[in-house]
């Protein structure tokens, strides 16, 4: 899988209006993922990562340009087209873990599966393997309140990697943790890319994440600085 | 357990104020109903613990109140129908009660509702749970028996001496089970009702109580009566009797509007503390919602969710409600209230209650699209 093409956006542009201001922050930004590959975005803050992975995952429509996402034109989809594009092919990890705090480990990921209208058994079977397989088989049925911070982050992943998605997106999904945690989740996040071929965008201003790039980007006021391939070119379909 | 019902309980401190307000709302219409039927239900007791199983009244009449008498010539012809065991018309009459105050008592005086009876064991007159005592005492002439509740109002104890009609009677004994809201009743046989001028042998009578040879056949002899009658007087069935006569008290103007007007009053809290705790919750999972639109789950599924927690919470109120106004219910009987919740008042509720939790539910989706997924990359 590795060297395919999975993101393809060119000439990315967001403005945001603060009171009459307006603020530029993605200026004509061309970016691109591959399968198989962890692909790091860094930058200070404001300098416009976060809405460019907003803009790459179908959550926020950019001004100008346009975003191949596996092969397919994002932009020019219906909204409910969109959704369903995520739900088929994106996951999700960010800062803030976003798990319902009334639900057990096992439960968040099965909600998620549910709306892929996979059966209960089998999304009971894909819950506890995927769970197995970030560290948690101890921890299937403990609600937020009881898991710590990495394993919180863990079930995030979990959820997001139970849909077996091509697009991976973590947005800061190391900065609530400690040092530990925070290799543990980098190191799956890996593991998805170079495993099942996911291509996997990861936001940070981290510097340890380094180690486990295969390209990094920097950012800055919305442009991107330097575009670094780390485990050597892949080859380009 | 679905992610709704699952937060509802995991959460439920966040979801109280919501369920209280339906329950409140809940426990507001059907207390105020409840003392209404219960009135309603004291004005009918004479009926319900009637052994005569089909009441004759005028043909026009909707039930026991507003019944205008008919001819005495109605008892023969209904005696006419071989089914029939016993036919007596059931006197209801008015007097005036005043007690003899003991020291320091207050003298009390009040018009009093007079009711007749056979004090003969299976007369059908006589109301079928007074107790073997009671018909004893009400043998002797100048007795008469009152509701306990009944006590106090009149000023009176068991042996004391009363004036009725300017005779004087005696307590003989209380009962239970017959309170009034409005006028106290006074039971006494027939003999003492002549003695203190209420008997009444005029051309025209009131309700005629009917006793069968056979009380299975009650709504079939009914039919044959009505038949037989020829439209002169119409056969009721005692519960057919007991309901109407409630349906009746209902249709009274002033009660319905008041009921109205409380069941309005308990639908508006009830919708806007119940949306305002419902969007308050949804707020606080904000992120957890649009974490979940991260991954692809439409809005039209979240919205379901939302629809789902107030179908929930209306369950909840709905339990509550069941707890408070049977809660109530204890006081009022420990209290002497007469209190009935009829099913055809308690459904409706119910419904009202599950409709406010869903309007709440679909007032409270707008707070859904604050559920940016955007907003969580930071």
């Amino acid at each position: 899988m590795t060297g395919k093409l999975a993101l393809n956006a060119k000439g990315l542009s967001k403005g945001y209006k603060i009171g009459k201001l307006k603020q530029q922050v993605l200026k004509g930004v061309d970016f691109t993922a591959y399968h198989g590959q962890v692909t790091m975005v860094m930058g200070p803050s404001g300098s416009g990562k976060s809405t460019l992975i907003a803009a790459l995952s179908g959550l926020m429509k950019p001004d100008e340009g346009e975003v191949m996402a596996l092969g397919e034109n994002l932009w020019k989809k219906k909204r409910g087209k969109i959704d369903r594009f995520r739900l088929d092919h994106c996951g999700f990890i960010f800062q803030g873990f976003n798990l319902f705090p009334s639900l057990n480990a096992t439960q968040q990921v099965e909600q998620v599966l549910k709306y892929q209208k996979v059966k209960k058994s089998e999304a009971h079977r894909r819950a506890v393997e995927v769970l197995d397989a970030v560290g948690l088989k101890h921890r299937l049925k403990q609600k937020p309140a009881e898991l710590s911070g990495g394993e919180k982050q863990r079930v995030a992943i979990a959820r997001a990697l139970s849909k077996m998605p091509s697009l991976i997106f973590a947005d800061e999904p190391t900065s609530a943790l400690d040092s530990v945690s925070g290799q543990v989740v980098i190191k799956l996040l890996h593991q998805a890319a170079k495993e099942r071929g996911a291509a996997v965008v990861v936001v940070t201003h981290d510097p340890r994440l380094e180690a486990y790039a295969d390209r990094v980007i920097h950012m800055e006021d919305g442009k991107i600085l330097s575009d670094t391939m780390i485990s050597g070119p892949p080859v380009i379909v | 357990m679905s992610l709704a019902l699952s937060t509802l309980i995991y959460e439920w401190r966040r979801y109280l104020a919501a369920v209280i307000a339906l329950a409140v709302a809940g426990l507001l219409v059907l207390a105020m109903t409840g003392m209404f039927m219960g009135m309603a239900l004291s004005f009918t007791a004479t009926v319900d613990k009637s052994p005569a199983q089909i009441m004759i009244l005028p043909p026009q009449a909707e039930g026991l109140f507003g019944d205008s008498g008919q001819p005495r010539r109605m008892i023969p012809m209904v005696y006419e129908h071989p089914g029939v065991a016993e036919v007596q018309p059931m006197i209801m009459n008015w007097a005036m009660w005043s007690n003899f105050p003991k020291d320091g008592q207050p003298a009390k005086g009040d018009g009093v509702r007079v009711v007749v009876v056979d004090p003969v064991k299976g007369a059908v007159t006589l109301p079928s749970d007074f107790s073997d005592a009671t018909i004893e005492a009400l043998k002797e002439p100048f007795a008469v028996i009152l509701d306990r509740t009944s006590l106090g109002k009149l000023g009176v104890q068991v042996g004391d001496k009363a004036k009725m009609n300017g005779r004087t009677v005696t307590v003989a004994g209380v009962v239970d089970g017959y309170p009034n809201m409005f006028n106290t009743q006074v039971f006494t046989s027939y003999q003492t009702a002549k003695l203190i001028y209420v008997a009444d042998d005029g051309p025209r009578v009131g309700p005629l109580l009917v006793k069968l040879k056979d009380p299975t056949r009650a709504k079939q002899v009914a039919a044959e009566l009505n038949v037989l009658g020829a439209g002169q007087f119409k056969a009721w069935t005692r519960e057919e009797l007991s309901k109407s006569s409630q349906m009746g008290m209902m249709k009274e103007g002033g009660i319905a509007i008041m009921i109205g007007f409380m069941a309005l009053v308990g639908v508006f809290i009830g919708i806007v503390i119940t949306w305002q705790t419902l969007q308050g919750a949804i707020l606080a999972n904000i992120k957890e919602f649009a974490s979940l639109r991260a991954l692809g789950v439409s809005m039209g599924e979240l919205r379901l969710i939302i629809i789902e927690l107030s179908f929930w919470v209306g369950v909840a109120g709905l339990i509550l409600t069941v707890i408070l106004v049977s809660g109530v219910a204890m006081l009022a009987k420990v209290g002497g209230v007469p209190m009935d919740f009829p099913l055809f008042l308690d459904i409706p509720v119910a419904i009202m209650l599950m409709v406010i939790a869903i309007l709440s539910g679909l007032f409270s989706l707008g707070i859904l699209k604050k559920s940016q997924p955007a907003d969580l990359l930071r």
